[in-house]
This record gives structure tokens, sequence and C-alpha cells, in this order.
């Protein structure tokens, strides 16, 4: 079978899954599944037969975690959901995350509020991993306005890199036993301290998979005009760290500004990075026009990438999941909008479509080559 | 004590389709615990990890909300009809 390009697409009533042959030039839509049915995480597991998983999450009767086995043709739930533990005093409120693991079968799951759970039989069976979860830190996070969501899972060897928002960065470097906040240099604007232990409202955690060493954040940022207490907090918004997470810089000079939500790293080159940044104040297109921004020196410098997106009156919010790129040899990058829309950008962003009009309020977007 | 538990669409998968479960509790929150044990995948979707009916989930006792009476431990008396309904919520 021709490999194809398939999209998942999680909105808020429910999953869609999009497909195109490698040209890309259109793609089919099938769903919703899950309808009616909030979808904040969804994961393309290659490892063997491609398998789609979904996150729904049911405000009325719970969470449950949805499978398919035949590329988003049809789902069904797994035997069960990440749960917390009867004595715990915690009860899942939404499932942000869903990441393979090492093992065929094995599952990271991230959740509000802010703990990660893990399945080592393709989602029929979680389990809590207290490491994080436990965390001495754990009840003392905050939720954002998005709610106390642990929204990034990346996972190189023995370590593992976390998001959590409000939480900051935590690492293990023990395969996911422990955990430490890994926050020097991550700024936050809403604490007296700009730059705390922990408590920073990470929004998104990217790197290249070739390139461990290198990571970048989309922080909460927003706050160079600050004049209350602590003064201004400029350029805290994005950040790079060139050591496995230990440390951070900014990288957010010649960005319109330091707020946004995610972050994607080009498939062929690590420098190669995009943000979507929004106003501070109202998370929308600065300006009303929407628009990408690519670095290709890892930061240093930054290339607004608009052709064929509105020039005015679009206000929409790109989430922190809601932007994902294919890797094919001249890949193309997708985003959502909490207006429904589905955009693709071509030749990595060169020239952008709206290929979906009129969707659901767009949560997470992922692609894959299958 | 016989009671009848009125099982909205939505739910009816987690208990074999069934739309109305008889079991005998003298109490709402036994025959909550009834359902745990019997029908775990029915419970959770009336009731989170801490025991607590979730938030957009509601119990009638007959015609009454559990709320306006005594809560889960309002009693049951034979003939007694639970009815669980979602909330009129969302968007």
């Amino acid at each position: 079978m021709p490999e194809r390009v398939i999209l998942s697409i999680g909105t808020k009533k429910g999953v869609f899954v999009a497909e195109a042959p490698k040209t890309r030039r259109s793609f089919a839509l099938r769903g919703p599944f899950g309808a009616g049915v909030g979808v904040y995480a969804t994961l393309i597991d290659r490892r063997g037969k491609p398998r789609l998983y979904a996150s729904s999450c049911n405000a009325f009767f719970g969470m449950k975690i949805l499978v398919s086995n035949d590329l988003g043709k049809s789902f069904k739930e797994t035997k069960s959901a990440p749960a917390f533990p009867k004595d715990d005093g915690r009860a899942l409120i939404n499932i942000w995350s869903l990441e393979a693991g090492d093992g065929k079968n094995d599952l990271w799951c991230g959740v509000e509020p802010a703990s990660l759970f893990r399945s080592r039989d393709g989602g029929d069976s979680w389990d809590m991993v207290p490491g994080i979860s436990n965390h001495e830190h754990a009840r003392k996070w905050q939720p954002g306005a998005g709610g106390l969501c642990l929204h990034t899972i990346l996972h190189y060897g023995n370590r593992v890199h976390l998001g959590i928002s409000t939480g900051g960065h935590y690492l293990s470097e023990d395969g996911g036993k422990t955990f430490r906040a890994s926050n020097k240099g991550i700024g936050a604007g809403f604490t007296p301290d700009p730059f705390p232990e922990f408590g920073q409202c990470v929004h998104k955690i990217a790197a290249h998979p070739d390139a461990p060493g290198r990571l970048y954040i989309q922080n909460h940022g927003g706050w160079g005009k600050w004049d209350g207490p602590g003064g201004p907090r400029p350029d805290i918004g994005v950040l790079r760290s060139d050591d496995h997470g230990h440390s951070w810089r900014s990288i957010a000079k010649g960005l319109p500004s330091d707020f946004g939500f995610p972050m994607v790293v080009h498939p062929h080159d690590a420098d190669t990075i995009y943000a979507a940044p929004l106003e501070p104040s109202t998370r929308t297109c600065p300006g009303g026009a929407p628009a990408v921004w690519r670095s290709e020196d890892g930061g240093g410098s930054w290339r607004r990438l608009a052709s064929g997106m509105p020039k005015k009156e679009s206000f929409f919010t790109i989430l922190r999941d809601a932007m994902d790129i294919d890797e094919l040899k001249s890949p193309a990058l997708y985003f959502g909008t909490t207006t429904g829309q589905l955009w693709i950008g071509r030749d990595g962003g060169e020239k952008w479509d709206c290929l979906f009009e009129s969707l659901p309020p767009v949560h997470c977007v992922k692609v894959a080559v299958v | 004590m016989t009671v009848t538990i009125q099982v909205p669409p939505p739910l009816r998968s987690r208990c074999g389709g069934a739309s109305e479960l008889s079991l005998s509790a003298p109490s709402v929150r036994a025959a909550l615990e009834q359902l745990e044990r019997n029908h775990p995948a029915l419970y959770s979707g009336i009731c989170d990890e801490t025991g607590k009916v979730r938030r957009h989930v509601n119990l009638f006792v007959n015609k009454h909300h559990v709320r306006d009476r005594e809560g889960l431990d309002t009693a049951l008396a034979p003939g007694d009809v639970i009815t669980i309904l979602p909330a009129v919520s969302g968007g």
C-alpha cells in the first residue's frame, strides 16, 4: 500500500481523521469519532501496524481512551483509562497527552490534575507513575487557564522531559523513576520570584530526536511590559536548552510576541523551529493577522510565514498541541484553530492553504506518514 | 428491599445494554456500592475515583434529586426508582 499522510484532529466535539496521498494536494476527512466529546490528545503510533489513539474527555461520564486499528476508519474504547488510586484523593479531569513508550505496547499518558500514567499493554491497563505524580511539588502546582495539565512527554533513553502547566519542566534521568524540577532560566510573570524553582507555566516543549540535548520551550510569556511587583520580565516566553534541559536561555528576540502555545521542530534539522506568537492579553493572532514564525538558526533570528493566510480580521488561537509537521522531504506544517480551521503550510510553511474551514474548535493535531 | 436503577442511554453500554437494573439496598450510597462491585464501568461513569458523584451527573430517587433529600445517605424504600441523568450543561 502506498504511503499516506494521516492527520488526527482532536476537537471539542470528537476526533477527526484526514488522509491524503504523499502529494498532499487534498485530504479526505472522516469522523467525528467519539462524537460530541472533547479530545485533547491523539497519538499516531507507528510501531508495528499503525494505531491511532485519542483521549475522549466526557464531562458527564468521565475519561476514555479510544483506539483505531484501521487508520481511523473506526475507533473503540480501550479496556480502561487512567485513574487515580482510590485512596489518592484526586480524580481525573482531563487527558492531555499520549505518547509512545519504549516497548511495542508501551504508552505514556499525561493528565489533569498533572500526573503521569503508563500502560504496557496498548492502553488496556494503566499505572500511575509515582515519581512525578506524587512528587513533593505535586500538591503545590497551580492550574493555569487551561487547567493543571501534564501536556508534554518527551523521552530519549533514560531521559524523560515533562511539561506541566503550571509546574514547569521536570526531568528524569533514570527512565522515569524519579524527577526533579529543571527550570534554570525559565521565567514566570505571575510569581514574586521571576525565576522560581518550579511553578512556571510551560506551554510546550519540543526537541529533535537526533539532537536530544537540544530542547525548545514555548513558555507563558507576555510579561515584557509588566509594571507590577518585580517589574518587567521580557523575553521569557521562548527558550532553548543545549544541555538536556538543565538550563535554558531566551531565543525570543525577533518575534512579535513571546506568548504562544505550540513549538515545533523541523523533522530534518534541529536548528529549524516554528512558533505561533499570539497577543498576550487576548491570546489571538497579533493585529488580527495570523502567521507562523520560523527560525533556521535555533532561535537566533525569525522570519514571518503567512503567505496564503488572511491579512486581517482573524482572531483565532492555536492551542499547545494544535500544530505539527510531517516528515516528508519537503515537509508541510499543519495547525488547527479555535475557530475550527485546519491549515497546511506547504514547503515548510512557505505557502498556506486552509484544508477544512468549519470543524469544531481544534484542540490538537498530529500528523504521520504511514 | 428491591429498588430499580434507571440507566440513561449513554451509559447502557457499560452494563450490558440494560436500561434498568434491580438491586437491593437501604440507601443510595449502598446502591452505588453495589454498582461499583457488580457494574464497575457503569459506576465509573457516575462517580469519580474519589467516590463523588460526577459534577454533571444527577441522581433522583423517584422524582426528587438526592441533594434535596439526604444526598447519598437518602434512604430507599421497596419499589423506589433511582434515575441517573446527565445534567443540562455543556456547549
